[in-house]
Order: structure tokens, then C-alpha cells, then sequence
């Protein structure tokens, strides 16, 4: 079985120009911070990254220009979700084709098929690749789609290239029910968490994380990722609380907010794409004092 | 008036008659049983001790009982939460006539409140009594309705009296959201998780949790907390993965199932009322032979 341990995996935005279309130049110069400032792996496009407002092309072009920007410096984890399962198995085999490292998929989008359909749509995009194979679990994006851990063990007996659960679910119970009964059966097997809040998802067993505020303090995000993962948790706690802080204030926006704030760190990446609104009236401002009044991020870089 | 919450608690279920009827005589041993066996307070009655299908006479009798066998070794609190909210009120004064050192209430059930309404019920509550109240957070369990980090930190700076919260969201944000504000301002703040989740929550601040399972292995829940508490995280997650097989076992069908494995443990503590189901024969020797599977048989004390 192929495998890969991802570790603290940067997942950058997408950065559009004025006229919506994807700024591959600003693409470049941020792909190169994340670079320099710690990511360990980067998984792309995410849905911090608008995923889903970039078409098919865009997509396999964003992947083809994130290969050759990074060239083998770290392991490049693609994101292929979608709604129709041939759809994301295609875009599966393309990036293992273009060079990624490893795929990763959520459940389908819109749909609400029946658990044998679930399985079935993950298990047709782990076999359309021999790179290793994760699902992204984030229910509360997905209305409230659930995944049982009798279909995760399933997922294991149908895939020997299934590597793991990206979780931002963030439910306890889930995540060591997942965890606990895999690796009964799959040693291997990893969990990882789909956010920030890695010091529950280290103390029940994750060895990685996914980190969309990396870009905006990536000190802070590295802090609490490598004292987590040195099981030091009391002295985790500092850095976790700041996250948390950071994120409740991003979150307000969503990705408007998330690229509000990489305007303020002075890495500018534009507006989200519609439907995604942009920040209203005095939304940037307010952001941007609520972010210079955390100390915690004061030490953190401005600029490319 | 302050109390200090630390530890494995023990939330006991209610001892019933063939005919359904209360059985006080047994509550005396299963209360003398849990403070023998380590709890660090008794709490009655939690939702696995059937409150809701308890008249408004039967829950004050039983409460009396908890009381006086608990003589003062341990704290114990009551669960005043009532469908009225005069009955809850009425609960919380009795609580604190017959000597209680807390009572507990959870978000009121059935109607939604909105967050403004949230705060008046546990102002008029907390200020109606001079004893430590605890609220109890569990959105899952009622329609989203949910205590926040902002309602946490109006009611701290409004209550003098609000010591704690049971925190039964088992998720990292919910958890941390109010945890880093409650902390920040009332440092003794016990954040109780709500079942034994004491390896994703010790970590974050955790003072314990209300016991699902301490009236079938009370050592294994201890152990793991002192696992949490000492930064022993291997050992930790190992017995956080073997109570959480436990309380997969227990939640199906819960109490009832737990009160099956309680007999299997030589602690017959009867039926379960209706609407929920009385674990069957079958169930009960399912659940004997998943207790013998795990050890728990030869590991933890049989009998009263």
C-alpha cells in the first residue's frame, strides 16, 4: 500500500484578479510563503481554496501550475470532490496523472444518496488512483451528511490505497469511533485534522493537520502543530486558544473573511468568487482591527 | 457556596421495581457503591437516570436519598431540569432545602429559546438559590439550542453562583469556545464533559466528566483519568478506545442497556420506564458477552 504521512498541510486560498479570473502570479508568490513558512504538504484546492467555484479546467490548470511551482518540495495533496462520482474519479486519475502525491475527497455535493452510494462514490475514486486515497469528513458543510464508521471499515476492505479521515467534523465521538476501529483493522491508518483544533485531535490520535489560517499566521499555526504533535498539550494551549480566537474572527465572513485577512497581513489574494459575498461596508476594517488587537499574531510575517 | 468539581463523577441511574414502581432500597447501595469506588461527587438524575419519565414527588424522594447516604463525603448535585419550568424551579429549591451542594439544569426543553430567553432562565435559576449551579449544554439532544462562549461569559459575570458547565456537544470548537472564555474569567470554572470524553477534553482544560459507565467499571474510568491528568496520552487513548466501545455497547438503547450490563456486573438495578425500552434477555447476554470480551468482568467489582 502506497503511504504518505502528510503532517501540518497548508491548504492556500485561491487568489482571483479584478475581473474574477485566477491571479496565477499572485498564485505563485503565495504557493512560495507557504513554502517558507512551513507547510509540510499542501492540499489544494480546498474549500478554503473555492473549490467549488472553479470549473473542471480550472481546476486540473490550478493543480498543473501548483505541480511545477512546488516541484517535489513537498507532497501535493488534491482535492477532487464533486458532485457525480465519474466526475471526481476522472479528476482523481488526472491528478495522479499531473503528479499529486495523494487525493482527497469529500461526499457528494447536493446529493443525498443512501449509505451503499456513499461507499460507492468514495470507493470508485480511491480505484481510479494508486496514490494514497483520503475522504474529507466536514458534515456541517455537507448538510449534515454522516460517516459511519461501519463505512469507513467497509471503504478499508474495498481500498488498499485508503490512507485515512481528514476530520473537521470535529466531533469526539466520531473521530476516535473512526480512528480506534480502523486501526484494529488497518494499522496504518490515519486521522488527521480538517482544522486548527489539534490539540482534541492530537490527544485522540492525529498524526496530521489541515491549516487554511496558515496563511495568515503560519508562527502561530506551526507553534501549536509541533507542540501538539510532541504531545506537550498544556503548553499547546496558548496557541490553540489563539487560533480558535483567530478563527471565530475570520469566521464571521467566511472566505471573505479569510482573504480580508490575508489583505491585512498584506498578502492580497482579491475577492472570493461569486456567489460568495464580498466583505460589506466596514466588514475589512473591522476585521483588521479585530486582527491588530491580537497580540498573538504580532509576530507574524506581512508581505510575500 | 463554591464547590470544586474534579474528577470522575458519578451520575447515577434510578433503581426501578418489577412493577416500575421506585426502588429506594437499591439506589441507597448503588450511591454507597459509587462513593466507595472512587467517584469524586454523585450526581442525580441525568437523563441516563430517566428525570424526565420521574414525577416531580418521586424525583425529591430520590433526591433525599442521594443526600443522605452521600452524608457529606462527596459533593452531589441535583438535576433540576423539568419540562416547566416552575417545576424546575421547585426542584432547585428543594434541592437546596435538603442539603445539595449544586444543582445542574440544562437548556430548556421543547421550545427553542432564543438566546436572550436562554439568559433570563438561567439568571431567574441561579439568583432563585443560593447553592452552585452547573449548566448543561447538548444541542444534539435539543434542536441546535446551545450554550455559547457569549451567554457563558453574560452568566458568569451575572452569577456569582455559576460554577461549571457539563459540556455535552463532543466537539473541539463548542468545547474550546466556551472553555477559553469561561477560564479566562472564573479560573476554577469546572468544564465537565459530559460523558467520559476526558482524552480530547483534559487537554483543553477539562475538570472531568459525568460518568456514563462508572456503574459497570468504575477503575477503568478513573484510570483514564489519571492517565489524562498525568500526560500519560498512550495509555490515555487506549482506555479512551476501549470506553468508547463501552459506550457504543450502553448508548444503544440508553439507560436500558446499561442497566442490562448492570446486571451482568451483580448490580440488578431493574427496568427501564417507558417510552424507552427495557433491555430484553437476549440484549442483556449480548451485552454480558461484549463486557467478558473487553475484560471488564475480570477487572472491575462485581456485586454491590
Amino acid at each position: 500500500m502506497p503511504t504518505l504521512k502528510p503532517g501540518l498541510v497548508h491548504t492556500p486560498v485561491t487568489p482571483f484578479n479584478a475581473d474574477r479570473r485566477i491571479d496565477f502570479d499572485t498564485y505563485g508568490k503565495l504557493l512560495e510563503f507557504h513554502l517558507r513558512h512551513g507547510a509540510q504538504a499542501l492540499a489544494l484546492p480546498m474549500h478554503a481554496g473555492e473549490s467549488v467555484s472553479l470549473g473542471d479546467g480550472e481546476q486540473q490548470a490550478l493543480l498543473k501550475f501548483a505541480i511545477g511551482q512546488i516541484k517535489g518540495r513537498v507532497p501535493l495533496i488534491a482535492h477532487v470532490s464533486d458532485s457525480g462520482t465519474g466526475i471526481a474519479a476522472t479528476r482523481a486519475r488526472r491528478a495522479e496523472e499531473t503528479g499529486a502525491a495523494a487525493v482527497v475527497a469529500t461526499t457528494p455535493y447536493y446529493w443525498t444518496p443512501p449509505p451503499a452510494m456513499v461507499l460507492e462514490h468514495f470507493a470508485q475514486i480511491g480505484a481510479a488512483v494508486r496514490i494514497p486515497f483520503y475522504v474529507f469528513y466536514t458534515p456541517q458543510e455537507m448538510g449534515g451528511t454522516k460517516l459511519g464508521t461501519d463505512l469507513i471499515l467497509k471503504l478499508i476492505q474495498r481500498l488498499d490505497n485508503f490512507a485515512g479521515v481528514i476530520d473537521s467534523s470535529l466531533d469526539w465521538q466520531s473521530m476516535i469511533n473512526i480512528i480506534s476501529n480502523a486501526q484494529r483493522v488497518r494499522p496504518s491508518f490515519q486521522l488527521i485534522s480538517g482544522t486548527e483544533y489539534m490539540i482534541s485531535g492530537g490527544a485522540i490520535g492525529a498524526t496530521g493537520m489541515f491549516s487554511s489560517l496558515a496563511g495568515i499566521a503560519p508562527k502561530l499555526v506551526g507553534e501549536l502543530y509541533a507542540l501538539c504533535r510532541k504531545e506537550q498539550y498544556d503548553k499547546a494551549r496558548p496557541a490553540q486558544e489563539a487560533v480558535a480566537a483567530l478563527r471565530q474572527v475570520v469566521k464571521k465572513t467566511g472566505i471573505a473573511g479569510l482573504k480580508g485577512a490575508m489583505r491585512a497581513v498584506e498578502r492580497d489574494c482579491g475577492q472570493p468568487r461569486p456567489p460568495l459575498d464580498a466583505l460589506g461596508n466596514g466588514d475589512y476594517e473591522r476585521l483588521a482591527a479585530a486582527l491588530a488587537a491580537m497580540p498573538a499574531l504580532a509576530g507574524e510575517p506581512k508581505g510575500w | 457556596m463554591s464547590i470544586a468539581l474534579k474528577g470522575v463523577m458519578q451520575s447515577t441511574v434510578t433503581p426501578l421495581k418489577d412493577d416500575f414502581s421506585p426502588d429506594l432500597p437499591t439506589f441507597e447501595k448503588l450511591v454507597e457503591f459509587h462513593v466507595r469506588t472512587g467517584a469524586a461527587a454523585i450526581a442525580w438524575p441525568h437523563h441516563k437516570a430517566e428525570s424526565l419519565n420521574l414525577t416531580i414527588a418521586e424525583r425529591k424522594r430520590f433526591a433525599e436519598v442521594a443526600v443522605k447516604v452521600t452524608a457529606g463525603r462527596v459533593p452531589v448535585s441535583i438535576h433540576v431540569s423539568a419540562l416547566a419550568v416552575e417545576d424546575t424551579m421547585e426542584l432547585a429549591r428543594h434541592a437546596q432545602k435538603i442539603g445539595a451542594d449544586a444543582i445542574l439544569a440544562i437548556t430548556p426543553y421543547f421550545w427553542n429559546p432564543s438566546p436572550a430567553a436562554l439568559y433570563d432562565y438561567f439568571v431567574r435559576l441561579g439568583t432563585s438559590i443560593d447553592l452552585p449551579l452547573i449548566a448543561y449544554n447538548s444541542p444534539s439532544y435539543l434542536s441546535g439550542v446551545e450554550i455559547t462562549g457569549e451567554l457563558t461569559r453574560r452568566l458568569i459575570e451575572r452569577l456569582p453562583n455559576f460554577i461549571g458547565i457539563k459540556e455535552a456537544s463532543f466537539d473541539s470548537e463548542k468545547f474550546l469556545e466556551i472553555s477559553r472564555v469561561a477560564l479566562a474569567l472564573r479560573p476554577h470554572f469546572a468544564m465537565i464533559a459530559g460523558v467520559e470524553f476526558l482524552l480530547p477534553s483534559v487537554p483543553l482544560g477539562g475538570a472531568g466528566s459525568y460518568s456514563s459507565a462508572g456503574a459497570i467499571c468504575p477503575n477503568l474510568c478513573t484510570q483514564l483519568y489519571d492517565a489524562c491528568v498525568a500526560g500519560d496520552w498512550p495509555r490515555a487513548r487506549e482506555l479512551q478506545y476501549k470506553l468508547a466501545r463501552l459506550w457504543d455497547l450502553f448508548r444503544d438503547q440508553y439507560p436500558s442497556s446499561l442497566k442490562g450490563g448492570m446486571v451482568a456486573m451483580g448490580r440488578p438495578v431493574g427496568p427501564t420506564r417507558g417510552p424507552l425500552p427495557t433491555a430484553t434477555p437476549e440484549r442483556r447476554t449480548y451485552i454480558r458477552a461484549q463486557l467478558e470480551e473487553l475484560g471488564i468482568l475480570d477487572t472491575e467489582p462485581h456485586g454491590w
